[in-house]
């Protein structure tokens, strides 16, 4: 089942153009990376999905209810973690949990428990300060508890970690992937290598349409292009492989840097086989034969050029 | 309990650790003592200023100079103090965004406005509440003489005043951005009222009546019922207010 429907959304600010035609689904129990350069449309995405911004056109449905801008129901599925989480600075975590909790109508004692559970998941149990006196990495940690307080079935992180330093940044990212399983983890972010380490299913945006989707094996295999690296054990063999005149012809890129020379080929007829068996005939034995992936980096650059 | 109730708790205890409660009834406390004091000291510190060889004849305070004090601090000081006080009541969440994660957590915007407004006039109904008393207890004190005409009517239109204040306040900060946007918007909105009441015809059903014949009340010059009508238009103009800002609000972008 699909936990998030978007369907045709577009969305203006003024003459500028945010989103055009975006559509989306989001398969329960995933984690989904959302990608995008800064201002591609992710938060005002996220932000339409809330209820917090109203579409122009298309819609969106959150476990199968529509959303209605300006309306709270669909909410009730939902935890939001903000980029920045903002919070009462005089209020103390367990006190801040609490309103959440009465807000979303848990019991008292069920507010109780769950709250110590999440300070305990996110790091926080035992501070029992003002949050005024947070550090940034806190507050987003505090935003992860809050978030998770409803036990939502879609969990919409803004950039969580884009203002973290490597710590905060790596336990943020646990908390996250520690959630797979158990809610829909929606996570939008410019930077990949997050994306790479915790998301199952990924998405870029660019300029308010979805240019890429699936899963990382999905969109690798889609994208792929016959690349290899081979290194020789001196400058020499490099250069004199790189002089063979079978990989002399159109659909060939070679590059050599040094020992190491990277081919890469779009004519499918030259493969992993044909250079091996060339390195055969010409009695070469590479130090290192590799056959690349193109990666997340690679791929994010190739689409939003 | 109820989104309404949890968000008035919620604004209460803010008031609290924030010191807006405590600013507003240090300041109400003061006017409550001080009005009584400053009126039976007036003729004494006129009488040691004047020049030596001049006389004036001052007559004996009374219980009126008293509540003409209590009138005009809360009504000038008062009002301003709890408008600067209030004056982020919606524009400090906005700015800040604080509310969002309550809204994404099913907080009905309807009751986040309601529930702001009914702290606030709690809030302003305690400190008449509490300078009222201290002013009544000490005048009584000082000026033992006799009842006051409508003094209870008088109250409650200043009060009424304050409550419809409060609301143009929350209307103005539902349509405009920034802490002091709500501030400037009200302040325009009684400069409007102030323009209509050159019109002797308005008199009788502008809210600015309500805080303008207290002493008159007080003293028992003008019955209460010539300011039914100017009750009725605020009441229904603090309705017609709440009804816009949730309007307002309800269709706000975040």
């Amino acid at each position: 089942m699909n936990v998030l429907e978007i369907a045709d959304l577009h969305m203006s600010f003024r003459n500028n153009k945010v989103l055009r035609g975006l559509n989306m689904e989001i398969p329960e129990n995933s984690v989904f990376g959302f990608v995008g350069r800064n201002g591609a449309g992710k938060t005002t995405t996220m932000k339409i999905v809330l209820g917090l911004l109203k579409a122009q056109c298309g819609f969106v449905k959150v476990c199968g209810e529509e959303v209605r801008y300006g309306a709270t129901r669909t909410n009730r599925h939902i935890g939001y973690l903000p980029d920045v989480p903002e919070f009462y600075g005089y209020m103390k975590p367990m006190e801040y949990l609490r309103l959440c909790g009465e807000i979303t109508g848990l019991s008292s004692a069920l507010i109780k428990d769950r709250s110590r559970e999440l300070l305990e998941l996110v790091g926080l149990d035992g501070v029992n300060r003002k949050i005024s006196g947070f550090s940034r990495g806190m507050k987003q940690r505090l935003g992860i508890a809050q978030a998770l307080l409803n036990e939502p079935r879609l969990l919409i992180c803004d950039e969580p970690t884009s203002a973290l330093d490597p710590i905060g940044r790596r336990q943020i990212l646990d908390i996250l992937s520690a959630m797979r399983g158990k809610t829909t983890v929606v996570f939008s972010t410019h930077i990949l290598s997050d994306v790479e380490s915790i998301c199952d299913r990924i998405a870029v945006l660019e300029q308010g349409e979805l240019v890429l989707s699936g899963t990382l094996a999905e969109i690798q295999k889609q994208h792929r292009r016959n690349s290899y690296h081979i290194r020789f054990a001196s400058d020499g063999e490099a250069e004199e492989f790189s002089q063979t005149e079978e990989l002399k012809r159109e659909g060939v890129e070679l590059e050599r840097e040094g020992c190491s020379l990277t081919i890469s080929v779009s004519d499918v007829s030259v493969g992993a086989q044909e250079l091996i068996d060339l390195l055969s005939r010409k009695s070469m034995a590479p130090e290192r034969f590799e056959v690349l992936e193109p990666t997340l980096e690679s791929l994010f650059t190739e689409v939003v050029q | 309990m109820s989104h309404f109730l949890v968000f008035v708790k919620k604004e209460l205890v803010e008031y609290v650790r924030t010191y807006k409660l405590l600013i507003l009834l240090v300041v109400f406390i003061i006017f409550g003592i001080m009005n009584p004091l400053v009126a039976k000291l007036t003729p004494e510190l006129l009488t040691s200023f004047m020049p030596e060889g001049m006389f004036v004849t001052i007559p004996e305070p009374t219980a009126l100079d008293s509540w003409a004090q209590f009138f005009k601090n809360t009504q000038q000081m008062g009002l301003i103090v709890l408008l600067l006080v209030f004056s982020g009541v919606l524009g400090t969440e906005l700015t800040k965004g604080t509310l969002i994660n309550l809204l994404t957590k099913g907080l009905s915007r309807q009751a986040v406005v309601l529930a702001k407004y009914t702290a606030m006039v709690l809030v302003w109904t305690l400190s008449v509440v509490v300078s009222a008393m201290l002013t009544w207890i000490y005048t009584v004190y000082l000026f033992p003489d006799g009842p006051m005409g409508y003094l209870f009517v008088a109250i409650f239109c200043m009060w009424l005043f304050g409550v419809f204040l409060l609301a143009l306040l929350l209307a103005s900060a539902t349509m405009v951005r920034g802490n002091y946007g709500g501030l400037l918007l009200t302040g325009l909105a009684l400069v409007i009222l102030m323009v209509v009441n050159i019109f002797p015809e308005a008199h009788t059903y502008n809210p600015l009546s309500l805080g303008a014949k207290n002493m008159s009340l007080v003293s028992g010059t003008v019955d209460p019922s010539s300011l039914y009508a100017a009750m009725v238009v605020s009441t229904l103009a603090i309705c017609g207010l709440l009804f816009l800002s949730v309007l307002v609000f309800q269709k706000k972008e975040l």
